[in-house]
């Protein structure tokens, strides 16, 4: 006999109306990584500020495999030359490769990742095939030295960092391959956050020990390395104008903001004015955020930068910066006007007033709903672990922001995770290779969180993975637009992150693309009436 | 100062006798800053005629010069039993009273003497703050810029509104206005959560309490919870339409919250209640900037630029100018409008965040 409907069913019902979570927080079967930031009573700054993920696909497979940055043991009381005990499995970094059920093992040892160096305590991670040999190798930035792993082909990374000369040193923090000079072999950009060791470590705060302010410590300057082709790369930080200026950098992005053929450089600075590396095309920058207008606020005032993402985020073919920052200020939008202009456009388009109370890190654009506009993600967590004692309205532990993008602005969306969490990195792809992008967080102290995206509601797609020849062979720099939506390619951009490579576009109602390609070679392709809803390799042709 | 007086004092003296002798020696040791000397010969004189007033008065004088106050107190009252009007033993007796704490004992001899400024710190002491305040405001008016005098009347101001708050909290704990003071001392010392529950409870008692909203909307303002913060400025202006602040306020919460064309209306009324005020000028020409209203945006900065010349307010809008030119292809007037900035900046420092 039928069940008479009840109060309670209608109930129900309304409830599955109403507009469903984005994501459902998936358990990660395989993966039990934990990261350790060890915080301890002396709040080295160091402790609140890893660590990494990267989404990509080490073994060409077709999944995306993952791996965690760790931080390290940090003494409570720790002194030159410290060390974080990068030995000791708990603080190792790890790879874990996806198996075809969607479960991951931990392969780390086996890859020959292991071992991070005792003097290393870990932040960011950067993928990119800098010798173009069809496997993408692993830059992880540290405090301490950086490390390039060469991808061998056959499951297993190398340590050829002393033969590359890339290690950098002091405190790295996120990094990214790119190719400035459009010679076909992936460059590295290494931000560095500030002249700090364990010996000049400071305390901050009055009654509540806190984590100091940026400015309690030098500003130092980033690293760029020019890949020289044969393995080997030459620092050419100086000589490229990079360290005309000191920073207190976090995060970076690249773009080419003008469309002058060369990818440009947004790097994220804290407590200070953001900078834009103009690309001058010779092997040179000149920084030139505040005649850009992408440097402060629309009041003049500083941001606390620590995420970053230059993509275009209202379809008009410019890339668009996002960067985030601590509450009281609101994540900075700069809208690319053309002409190499941009405006802080945070308040017009609602982002604003949905972040003046949070702390963001990771950051992306992606079109998690597949309609045609990319949407934002931010992993957020103030970064003072115990901001609640000296201001009682603001929390340590946040949930992300999901800002679904409505034509060019922004409205807040459930994106299904209900704890807070205490986030940092934030890593974007299909991991599921179900045309629905995801989104994994790494967390301090705990263990990361997948946010897999549940699709539905009948938008087409498309995934396009770039195979440069001439170009890089992972296509980084190239502008791709698909009816009408333009992608930057890269991995990189949010937080001490790397995303998946392939360049994912929401095609709303449409089942077929049209996809036009500019090489960083120069080359202009273009494809007609792609079908929707599938990974397609479009490969750079051989002569333009 | 005082030796002046004693000198024009004792210029219409005579001095026939050897106390008196002693006395000069002893004026004489002053001008040479002898002081142990001074006490020697002033002590002469008191010891050779007891009823010499002006040597006791000078004897007090010398030690209140060596800032022993106990010593000079036997002194100066000596000279009074024997000179009742010696208005500057009176003035040593009331500073030598005062330093020992004897404020009560004080304030006669300074009160006599008209020292506004020391009779206002004994009242502080005795807790006649009232009397303390109209002191201190008539020492300031002959001394404007005094820094003693700012912080005496500021502190004796203070504890005015000290006792007259916590006499309301001791009689009338659950009123409306108790509510109110105990939610501006937690604002104060930033417990916001604490101050928004007294400021509610406050209203609950009487809704239309005057500022209440007010300042109960800054208290979310300072949490950067936008939405509520306008919701209570605009009860705020609802209930006092005349209030610009009240109006501003409310314009810069919606402004915040990027409702564009709301914020400029209020912030144009508030620009009508209270014209020329910098700040809502700023946040007027933000508002017609983000409207595309770049005319009125400009007309806004420039005035801001006028009336504020070299703050960081006027940095923000020279700030704001060197966008607007920028976009209009003004290139020239923007880079003059960004020296300006950046020149303020390395004055001023540049403008903190949010």
């Amino acid at each position: 006999m039928a069940r008479p409907f009840k109060r309670r069913d209608f109930l129900r019902f309304a409830t599955l109306a109403a507009a469903a979570p984005i994501f459902e927080v998936k358990q990660l079967h395989g993966i039990d990584f934990i990261l350790q930031n060890s915080p301890t009573p002396q709040k080295y700054l160091i402790e609140t500020m890893p660590g990494g993920v990267a989404l990509f696909d080490y073994n060409n497979d077709g999944l995306l495999d993952i791996f965690f940055v760790n931080g390290g043991k940090i003494a409570n009381t720790l002194h030159v030359p410290e060390n974080f005990e990068r030995a000791n499995p708990r603080y190792w970094n790890r790879l874990y490769r996806q198996n075809r059920d969607g479960s991951f093992t931990d392969v780390t040892e086996a890859a020959g990742l292991a071992r991070a160096g005792n003097g290393n305590y870990g932040m960011g991670v950067a993928v990119g095939d800098y010798d173009n040999d069809g496997y993408p190798d692993l830059y992880v930035t540290s405090y301490g030295k950086n490390v390039l792993y060469h991808n061998n082909g056959d499951g297993t990374f190398t340590d050829v960092t002393a033969k590359a000369g890339v290690r950098g040193g002091g405190w790295s923090v996120s990094a990214g391959f790119f190719d400035y000079n459009n010679d076909g072999h992936l460059d590295l950009f290494v931000t560095r956050y500030m002249d700090w060791d364990a010996d000049r470590n400071k305390i901050c705060g009055g009654d509540w020990h806190t984590y100091c302010p940026p400015a309690a410590f030098p500003a130092t300057t980033c690293l760029l390395y020019r890949n020289r082709g044969d393995g080997t790369f030459e620092d050419v930080s100086e000589r490229s104008g990079i360290t005309e200026k000191k920073e207190r950098a976090l995060g970076v992005a690249f773009a080419d903001y003008d469309d002058d053929g060369f990818t440009d450089i947004f790097v994220s600075n804290d407590g200070m004015q953001q900078y834009l590396f103009h690309n001058n095309g010779d092997g040179t920058f000149r920084e030139c955020a505040l005649e850009a207008g992408a440097a402060l606020t629309s009041d003049g005032k500083g941001l606390s930068g620590m995420g970053a993402v230059f993509q275009d985020y209202d379809n008009d073919g410019r890339a668009d910066v996002i960067v985030t920052v601590l509450p009281r200020e609101l994540y900075g939008l700069y809208h690319n006007d053309g002409a190499g202009a941009f405006s802080y456009q945070s308040l017009e388009t609602g982002l604003g007033a949905l972040t003046s109370g949070s702390s963001g890190w990771g950051v992306g654009l992606e079109d998690f709903d597949n309609d045609g506009w990319k949407d934002l993600f931010v992993a957020q967590s103030h970064v003072l672990d115990n901001v609640e004692q000296i201001d009682a309205s603001l929390r340590y532990k946040e949930l992300p922001l999901l800002a679904l993008n409505r034509k060019g602005r922004f409205e807040r969306a459930d994106s299904g995770l209900t704890t807070p969490v205490a986030a940092r990195g934030a890593a974007f792809g299909d991991i599921n290779n179900d045309g629905w992008m995801d989104v994994i967080i790494t967390t301090l102290g705990g263990p990361p969180v997948l946010l897999l995206n549940r699709g539905g509601g009948g938008n087409h797609w498309l995934s396009i993975t770039l195979r440069g020849t001439h170009s890089n062979r992972d296509g980084y720099g190239a502008r791709v637009n698909v009816n009408g939506q333009t992608r930057f390619a890269t991995s990189g951009g949010s937080y001490i992150c790397a995303n998946d490579k392939r360049l994912h576009f929401g095609l709303g109602s449409m089942e077929k693309a049209a996809v036009e390609i500019l090489w960083p070679s120069g080359t202009k392709q273009v494809l007609k009436d792609v079908r929707a809803d599938q990974f397609v390799e479009i490969r750079e042709p051989e002569h333009s | 100062m005082i030796q002046l007086l004693l000198y024009v004092w004792l210029a219409g003296q005579s001095a026939t006798s050897d106390a008196m002798q002693h006395l000069l020696a002893g004026l004489d040791a002053r001008k040479k800053h002898q002081v142990e000397l001074e006490i020697a010969e002033f002590g002469k004189a008191t010891e050779l005629d007891p009823s010499m007033a002006d040597a006791f008065a000078n004897l007090g004088a010398a030690y209140m010069e060596k800032h022993d106050y106990s010593s000079a107190i036997g002194p100066l009252k000596r000279a009074l039993d024997l000179s009742p009007d010696l208005p500057v033993a009176h003035q040593l007796l009331g500073y030598a009273l005062l330093s020992l704490g004897y404020a009560a004992e004080a304030i006669p001899h300074l009160e006599r003497v008209g020292a506004q400024d020391a009779l206002g710190i004994a009242q502080i002491q005795t807790g006649q703050l009232d009397e303390a305040v109209v002191n201190f405001r008539g020492a300031l008016a002959k001394r404007p810029n005094d820094p003693d005098l700012l912080y005496y009347l500021g502190r004796s101001a203070g504890l005015l509104s000290k006792n007259a708050i916590d006499t309301l909290l001791a009689i009338a704990p659950d009123s409306a206005r108790a509510h109110q003071a105990l939610a501006e001392n937690y604002f104060v010392l930033r417990q916001m959560p604490q101050a928004e529950r007294e400021y509610k409870e406050a209203l609950r008692l009487r809704p239309d309490l005057p500022g209440v909203h007010l300042e109960l909307g800054q208290v979310y303002a300072n949490s950067a919870l936008w939405p509520e913060a306008e919701q209570e400025f605009a009860a705020g202006t609802k209930l006092q339409p005349g209030n610009a602040e009240a109006t501003y306020r409310l314009g810069s919460a919606l402004l915040q919250q990027g409702k564009v064309r709301e914020a400029r209306q209020e912030l144009e009324r508030s620009d009508s209640l209270k014209p020329e005020m910098p700040e809502t000028l700023y946040s007027l020409g933000k508002a017609a900037s983000l409207a595309g209203d770049t005319a009125a945006a400009e007309k806004a900065w420039v005035r801001v630029i006028e009336l504020e010349k070299e703050t960081s307010l006027a940095a923000q809008a020279h700030f704001g100018l060197a966008g607007l030119y920028r976009k209009q292809g003004k290139i020239a007037e923007a880079q003059q409008q960004m020296r300006e900035f950046q020149r303020l900046q390395g004055a001023i420092g540049p403008p903190r965040s949010e």
